[in-house]
């Protein structure tokens, strides 16, 4: 063993940097957050709670916790579903696999902020691809299926579709609507995830050995399904949890289609937390509300965290 | 290979083609709205490319500019165009300045200390791996604000430093650094060590080319991560055009969306989006793989 010093020299800049960018802020953050300080004052007050007090007690900001908690919910399950029958397709499929996965995983990579704007056209009202597609569908087959006349409860007179093309074409203007926004903005979401979520996925797939399948035959697991449940499934357990926490945790951030689409409306249905942090503390200057926002925002990215490490400890196991 | 599995191939390809079309509907609306003059992007005529018709484009003559300079096919008019109205090389340079500086300084801080970690043995290393797992869990873009009011305290508002300093250090590029030195044989580093050579030459002649895969990947993971980061430039970035980066630049060609020409702005954004498709597409498999490192964790 050497007696240089030269660890300190290598782990200096790291540590500095670590407590400078990393942790001190987590400290700020709370501190700012029960002060009335905003940036540019000279002076502030310990106003204890009360930033959190409005933050739980105010429509607008229970309206954000609504708006988070929605696109969460609806994001997580479907882009990992999504991710995990695209990836179980592609693994059984005889050729063409690589176009498919090159082609999923294309919005992973794509600039979102572009893809935001894209979006926005083909789903325009007026210069949109998509609600052309469907007002030139009024009557035929595109009527029949996107409007969910297959369904023996639907009624094909009162269906959305038939009612749109009966009112002069008022098909939905998906991002302006409160009826509409979050959904659409959902997904976008779910169209950008669910190809990282697919390769993910596929890399788990091929960890699983071929003997399991045949030994889940012989043990009487004919179907494609049961060798699903029995083999499959268990044995993607820890890329699912993998899976679902990253999500979630990107998830929770959305900001780009949000500030670029929907400014967080039409009347806050589409207020995230990202995009409240960024509205009330960078455009309003309301730091110390900003400051409340982000300590609950890292509070629920820390619990997720922690409690995948317990799942992982305590369940996921083969 | 019997009929019946035939039909399921042929199942799997038209749920996947519905999706594959559903996937590639922005990136068609985008190039075709990119090529096509404001008549056929507004009649939602033309198809991909419309019919390319020589015309003379009204507000581009408003601008200034002779008629005959205004006058041409609609693909080379957008194009054209989106360059005369926007510093788009600019953009385009700010995102390779930024994004570069972030990866060499993130390595510069990550290399020295994961070889520490890997291989030194000194007192308090395990607290400083404990340090390091602990930040792993901290999203930066979440503490952005209290950043935000440390770098306006500071006066870096407006400066490459802001748009930098924040991704100075990459804790996931040590782990993995670390993770990956601890599988290098300790008899390589001795033998170095017998040659003379200081810990410092160790780190960089030694240690880093045996981890040029390693570090491949996590460049990769770092430059997409960064190249295409909105949120961040969008805070510490307020109207100084000469320091905008690609995502800002996007997002001040949209403008007003009623106003102005859709054809040059989406020239502009397919502009500014395509290095990045097709350097993803000449080397998918290493651009998966480090967008997907996280997956390593």
């Amino acid at each position: 063993m050497h007696n240089s010093k030269a660890h300190l020299w290598f782990i200096a800049p790291a540590i500095i940097l670590m407590i400078i960018i990393l942790i001190f802020p987590l400290f700020l953050a709370g501190g700012i957050s029960f002060t009335d300080y905003n940036l540019g004052n000279k002076t502030f007050e310990w106003i204890g709670l009360e930033n959190y007090d409005k933050m739980f007690n105010r429509k607008t900001y229970v309206k954000m916790i609504w708006a988070t908690a929605t696109y969460v919910i609806v994001v997580v399950p479907i882009s990992v579903i999504l991710g995990l029958c695209a990836a179980m397709l592609l693994n059984s499929l005889r050729f063409g696999a690589d176009i498919y996965k090159t082609i999923f995983f294309l919005p992973v990579m794509a600039t979102l902020l572009a893809m935001a704007i894209a979006w926005e056209f083909t789903l325009h009202p007026t210069l949109g691809i998509v609600n052309s597609f469907l007002a030139n569908g009024c009557g035929g087959a595109r009527e029949f299926i996107f409007g969910f006349h297959w369904l023996p409860w639907v009624d094909s007179e009162q269906s959305w579709y038939a009612v749109a093309c009966a009112n002069n074409m008022d098909f939905p203007y998906w991002l302006k609507q409160k009826n509409t926004a979050i959904w659409t903005v959902c997904f976008i979401g779910i169209w950008q995830a669910f190809g990282f979520n697919m390769v993910l996925y596929l890399a788990g797939l091929t960890g699983i050995p071929r003997e399991l399948y045949q030994a889940a035959e012989m043990d009487g697991a004919k179907s494609t399904w049961e060798q699903f449940k029995l083999v499959t499934w268990p044995m993607l357990g820890p890329t699912t949890l993998f899976v679902v926490t990253i999500t979630t945790i990107r998830t929770f951030q959305v900001f780009d289609t949000i500030e670029i689409l929907t400014k967080g409306g039409p009347s806050k249905t589409t207020y995230v937390m990202m995009y409240a942090i960024f509205e009330k503390a960078i455009q309003q200057n309301l730091t110390s509300i900003g400051a409340a926002i982000t300590v609950v925002f890292i509070g629920f990215i820390l619990i997720l965290t922690f409690f995948q490490r317990y799942i992982i400890e305590k369940r996921v196991h083969y | 290979m019997e009929a019946k599995q035939y039909i399921g191939e042929g199942w799997k390809h038209a749920i996947l083609i519905v999706g594959a079309i559903v996937v590639l509907l922005p990136f068609y609306m985008m190039v075709s709205m990119s090529l096509k003059s404001q008549q056929e992007i507004q009649s939602i005529s033309g198809g991909l490319i419309g019919a390319q018709e020589t015309q003379t484009f009204p507000v581009c003559v408003k601008t200034g500019y002779s008629e005959e300079e205004c006058t041409m096919k609609p693909y080379k008019y957008n194009y054209w165009f989106a360059f005369e109205k926007a510093p788009i090389p600019r953009y385009l340079m700010n995102g390779v300045i930024v994004t570069l500086s972030i990866f060499i300084i993130q390595v510069l801080v990550a290399l020295p200390c994961a070889y520490a970690l890997a291989k030194l043995r000194f007192y308090g290393r395990e607290f400083v791996f404990s340090m390091v797992l602990f930040c792993l869990l901290i999203p930066v873009h979440g503490i952005a604000l209290p950043l935000y009011v440390m770098l306006a305290q500071a006066g870096l508002v407006d400066t490459y430093s802001a748009l930098i300093l924040p991704w100075t250090i990459s804790v996931f590029g040590i782990f993995l650094m670390r993770q990956f030195f601890m599988t290098v044989p300790d008899e390589l580093i001795d033998a170095a060590r017998m040659d003379g050579m200081g810990e410092y030459a160790i780190v960089w002649k030694v240690m880093l080319p045996t981890a040029i895969p390693a570090l491949l990947a996590f460049a990769i993971f770092s430059v997409v991560a960064h190249w295409n980061d909105y949120f961040w430039p969008r805070m510490v970035i307020t109207g100084n055009r000469d320091l905008f980066t690609p995502p800002l630049g996007i997002r001040e060609f949209r403008g007003g969306i009623d106003s102005d020409e859709f054809g040059p702005m989406m020239a502009s954004i397919v502009t500014v989006t395509v290095p990045l498709i097709v350097a993803f597409i000449i080397a998918q498999k290493r651009f998966i793989e480090g967008i997907t490192l996280t997956g390593m964790k």
